[in-house]
């Protein structure tokens, strides 16, 4: 169990809490080791009501809320990026809306922004060692309402790309200028912020992100509509998300589970019954619809085999391919389908359907006793028709899947025969013809005396 | 067209007796046959792959249609199966009816092989079909939900920029929040409340279960999210939340 998640949890509540979790959590062995460390941080709650029936909650579920796996949730690392298209409704920070205090508001961002992030701001003032730079918003996943925290940024020169010119890089920049920088560094006591226009100060999710001058269209869509929002309408978030053309996209659920990391299908639920250990793989719609597919495929076979015996190929093919139809790749359809096939001198086509059957099932003994005997037969073909190699290639195929298959062999072996007769023939041949070029260049008397000789 | 509780048991005989509601008007136990049914069908959701917004759609389908019949005339599981077949089309994730029946029969008879394609399935299939026109009917075609799901994400997304990052990345608020509200449609408060304040407090449970501090300002954030609801609403939605997790107890 979560240790720091317990202890957060448990000095929240207070002692009730710690007392339930004991007695729900009795015996839970993973429970039992940390109840000790627990108990040290157990003091005066800090909310300010009761509430007995969360806290018999969260006793009960203790052993699934704090267990490692219940934190399941995937961290989306891919590249960030303003998505203008507006896919789910971007809203201002709620910090805004909430009218949190000024004191408030700079404490947090001072506690929370980090090395890398991204944040825009104003020119202020030009000096020789850098310029300063007025926050007005963040961007990126952080969303901060800062403009009136008066909030600097320092970017030294070194931090200033040049312009390719010799010039001063400073000499670039004008005092009001919109610039989008990383964080470089943060001075969290003193409240010191030195901020980079280079994207190596910037996450590697961010880094993709252009920094320097930018203009207004190029402020965060966060930041647009926080400006319009007045100040004292109290439903001004909920009308600005109803109003908002992304909460309108059908879609928007799915693009959230995917940046929040959800997983829809499979995620968690916290009643004991729905829990993913009560659940077998063969109880799914894909398994059962498999079994049932290959069992109706079966029957079709079992009909199309008995036509096939009383000489009705033509419903046996029919059934064959019925089956195929419900159950694609079966192997048994395929196999006999093969069969038929072959039987109607279609040989290539069954080859193509025993191989396929041998794919799925490479043990199936009728479709390796059917593929070698068709093998061969197509073999003989292919040699009445003079293709010697294609056929000898087949005779291998068939000795490779069923090695006492004799028939394979001897043809094997007459074949390799005949074509070492046509490879002498050959070779003679054409020692023939090169001594016919040679003499070529001889003279003509000369030629007339040598091939009297052969 | 009626569907009398007599014909459609016959159909569904075969599915058989598991949780053939005893109907004897007694509230509460109508109150555990629909605990048990919403199971079914969440469960069997997950065995069709199905999406939350669809199961969420189906389980409401399945509450309203009885706030209005009474499980003395209509068979619950038929009903369920049928409301699964409706919200598929409904939520554009469009289920074979194929799918629905061979789970359910698994359901109902674990471990059994897969129906055939016989008589016994194409009655099953009609009966689904017909059943869904008879929810439609009684539903005034009203079937499309606003549903809790996107207005909850779009809290999660707002409330998550109020924290520290590390603090979000190690608090499981996300899946718990989500899981809560997911687990809330075994009971009609999925029905009986606004989207917005079903959501609210799926999340203002997750935060309160693990004692995370959100800042405050003039407003609390729940204030913020939604304007017009109060604490002792979100409590008291929370308090029937939780309730049907202590009737999980008492059904199965």
């Amino acid at each position: 169990m979560d240790r720091d998640l317990l202890r957060q949890s448990v000095s929240y509540h207070g002692p009730s809490l710690f007392s339930l979790l004991k007695c729900e959590q009795s015996e839970n062995p993973d429970f039992k080791q940390v109840v000790a460390d627990l108990s040290k941080s157990v003091n005066q709650s800090d909310k300010d009501d009761d509430s007995p029936v969360v806290e018999q909650f969260i006793a009960r579920k203790a052993d699934l809320l704090f267990a490692p796996s219940w934190k399941s949730t995937t961290l989306v690392e891919e590249e960030w990026q303003e998505d203008l298209r507006e896919p789910y409704a971007i809203m201002p920070p709620l910090e805004q809306f909430m009218e949190v205090s000024y004191e408030e508001r700079r404490e947090l961002f001072y506690r929370d922004v980090e090395r890398g992030d991204l944040v825009i701001g104003r020119i202020t003032s030009i000096r020789d060692f850098g310029f300063f730079v007025n926050l007005l918003c963040t961007a990126g996943d952080f969303e901060r309402d800062i403009e009136d925290l008066e909030i600097t940024g320092l970017c030294p020169v070194r931090d200033v790309p040049s312009t390719g010119n010799h010039d001063d890089p400073l000499s670039y920049y004008q005092i009001g200028d919109l610039i989008r920088a990383g964080v470089k560094d943060i001075d969290r006591y003193h409240e010191k912020l030195t901020i980079s226009l280079y994207s190596s100060s910037l996450a590697p999710n961010l880094d993709r992100i252009k920094l320097g001058v930018i203009s207004k269209e190029d402020l965060p869509l966060h930041y647009i509509r926080g400006e319009k929002v007045g100040s004292g309408n109290s439903d001004a978030y909920e009308r600005l998300l109803d109003s908002s053309p992304g909460f309108s996209n059908p879609a928007n659920v799915d693009v959230l589970l995917r940046k929040l990391g959800i997983n829809d299908t499979r995620s968690p639920s916290l009643m004991r019954g729905l829990q993913s250990k009560h659940f077998i793989e063969d109880d799914f719609a894909t398994a059962i619809r498999k079994k049932q597919s290959a069992s109706w495929a079966l029957k079709c076979v079992k009909a199309g085999v008995d036509h096939f015996k009383s000489g009705r190929h033509v419903d046996a093919m029919n059934e064959y391919n019925k089956a195929l139809e419900i159950d694609t790749n079966n192997v048994e359809a395929l196999v006999a389908r093969g069969a038929l096939y072959a039987t109607k001198g279609s040989l290539m086509k069954a080859i193509d359907d025993f191989e396929l059957a041998l794919e799925s099932c490479p043990t199936h003994r009728n479709a390796k006793k059917y593929l070698c005997q068709t093998l061969v037969e197509r073999g003989g073909q292919l040699e009445e028709e003079e293709k010697l190699v294609t056929a000898e290639g087949l005779y291998k195929r068939a000795i490779a899947l069923d090695d006492t298959f004799q028939e394979a062999d001897e043809a094997l072996q007459k074949l390799q025969m005949r074509i070492q007769v046509n490879k002498k023939i050959k070779t003679k041949t054409q020692t023939y013809f090169k001594l016919q070029l040679s003499f070529s260049r001889i003279s003509g008397r000369k030629l007339f005396l040598c091939s009297s000789f052969l | 067209m009626q569907a009398p509780r007599s014909a459609a048991v016959a159909e569904t005989g075969q599915l058989g007796g598991r949780g053939n509601a005893a109907a004897v008007g007694d509230s509460s136990n109508d109150t555990k046959t629909h605990f048990r049914v919403c199971r079914f069908i969440i469960e069997t959701g997950v065995k069709l792959g199905m999406r939350s917004v669809p199961v969420a759609t189906a389980c409401a389908l399945y509450h309203k249609f009885f706030q209005t019949a009474s499980l003395e005339v209509y068979e619950p599981y038929l009903v369920a199966m049928s409301c699964i077949y409706l919200a598929g089309k409904v939520e554009e994730q469009h289920l074979r009816t194929r799918d629905i029946i061979n789970v359910c029969h698994r359901y109902f008879h674990p471990g059994r092989d897969p129906l055939q394609l016989d008589s016994k399935f194409w009655e099953l299939r009609d009966s689904v079909v017909q059943c869904e026109l008879l929810i439609l009917r009684q539903l005034n075609f009203q079937v499309s939900f606003e549903h809790p799901h996107k207005y909850l994400l779009h809290y999660l997304l707002s409330v998550r920029c109020l924290l520290n990052r590390h603090a979000w990345s190690r608090t499981p608020i996300a899946e718990t929040a989500w899981a809560l509200l997911k687990d809330s449609y075994h009971g009609p408060v999925c029905v009986q409340h606004r989207p917005q304040h079903l959501a609210l407090t799926a999340l203002y449970l997750a935060l309160h279960t693990y004692g995370v501090q959100v800042p405050r300002g003039e407003r609390e954030w729940w204030q913020v999210l939604c304007e017009d609801v109060t604490r002792t609403q979100i409590e008291d939605i929370m308090t029937e939340l939780l309730q049907l997790y202590d009737m999980e107890a008492k059904c199965t």
